[in-house]
């Protein structure tokens, strides 16, 4: 893998769960809606692990709250939308997100980046 | 697709996971994978590098949902056998050594005193003269030293069995797919 996808697989890694319960926070959503959700705003999961086993963990760890409800003319799925508790994480997430982002910013804001051609 | 799903599902049931749980799982995925499929969208993009590996896939979604134990760290699964092959070598070196020490009719065990004054505490065979201050070196025969290597023989056979128990039960616990 290259350091660049590799280095963005590491830092995904860390607050992919953050993004799963902002995109289930807009509305209930099961696996392959989060995904394309995530799509949309420019964050393809590939290199990454699947949500699968994430969405597993929020959900044994009381962070999101689970249904089942028939999709648009399609298979009954699996909703998933963030409990209490997972709002709870996920507003404490964002605000060290944001902390760690800023003081990451005043580090490498001197850079210079010269992109070759 | 459906490759992967029934991929997914021998794997679980290879680990125990509940037929009702399973099949919740399985009829999720395939539902994903083929909505993806009718968009265009690769299992890769839905599934990461995850895609390439349905037994592992299969096991990190069932540990993580808590149904099955999740599998040691790699670096536990490396030191634990370490571990066990030092105490196991350890214990068979004790035990051969206590054997030949039983084995063998020499003396095994001196003990040396610095004081002729202090010998008296352990029971010196009688000498004809020794100068005041002067170093004694006393040897005790095969029949005061064969308990400690009675003892060290016990310790090694207890310990062997202990290590044996060890072996076996590692085995028994490692979770299945793990194959190092």
């Amino acid at each position: 893998m290259a350091l660049g996808a590799q280095r963005r697989t590491e830092l995904l890694r860390g607050v992919l769960d953050l993004c799963l319960l902002a995109v289930m926070d807009e509305g209930p959503a099961y696996g392959y809606e989060m995904t394309r959700r995530l799509r949309d705003r420019g964050l393809a999961i590939v290199g990454e692990g699947s949500i699968y086993p994430l969405l597993g963990r929020l959900e044994r760890d009381g962070l999101v709250e689970t249904y089942r409800a028939a999709s648009d003319g399609g298979p009954p799925r699996k909703y998933y939308r963030p409990s209490s508790a997972g709002r709870l994480a996920l507003g404490l997430g964002v605000s060290e997100w944001r902390a760690a982002r800023d003081a990451v910013d005043a580090v490498l804001a001197p850079v210079k980046v010269e992109v070759a051609s | 697709m459906s490759d992967f799903v029934d991929q997914c599902r021998r794997e679980w049931r290879r680990l125990g996971v509940p037929d009702p749980l399973a099949d919740e799982m399985a009829a999720d995925l395939a539902s994903d994978l083929g909505e993806a499929e009718a968009e265009g969208v690769s299992a890769e993009e839905l599934l990461g590098s995850s895609a390439f590996d349905p037994r592992s896939f299969a096991a990190s979604w069932a540990a993580e949902r808590g149904i099955i134990p999740e599998p040691p760290s790699p670096g536990t699964r490396r030191r634990r056998p370490l571990v066990l092959v030092a105490f196991t070598a350890l214990a068979a070196l004790t035990l051969i050594v206590a054997a030949l020490l039983l084995l063998t009719g020499q003396p095994k065990v001196s003990l040396v005193r610095t004081r002729a004054a202090h010998a008296g505490v352990l029971p010196v065979p009688p000498a004809p003269f020794v100068p005041p201050g002067t170093t004694r070196q006393v040897l005790l025969h095969a029949n005061t030293s064969a308990p400690v290597e009675w003892i060290l023989l016990f310790l090694a056979v207890v310990a062997l069995g202990f290590a044996a128990w060890l072996w076996s039960n590692w085995g028994r616990s490692r979770p299945p797919g793990i194959s190092t």
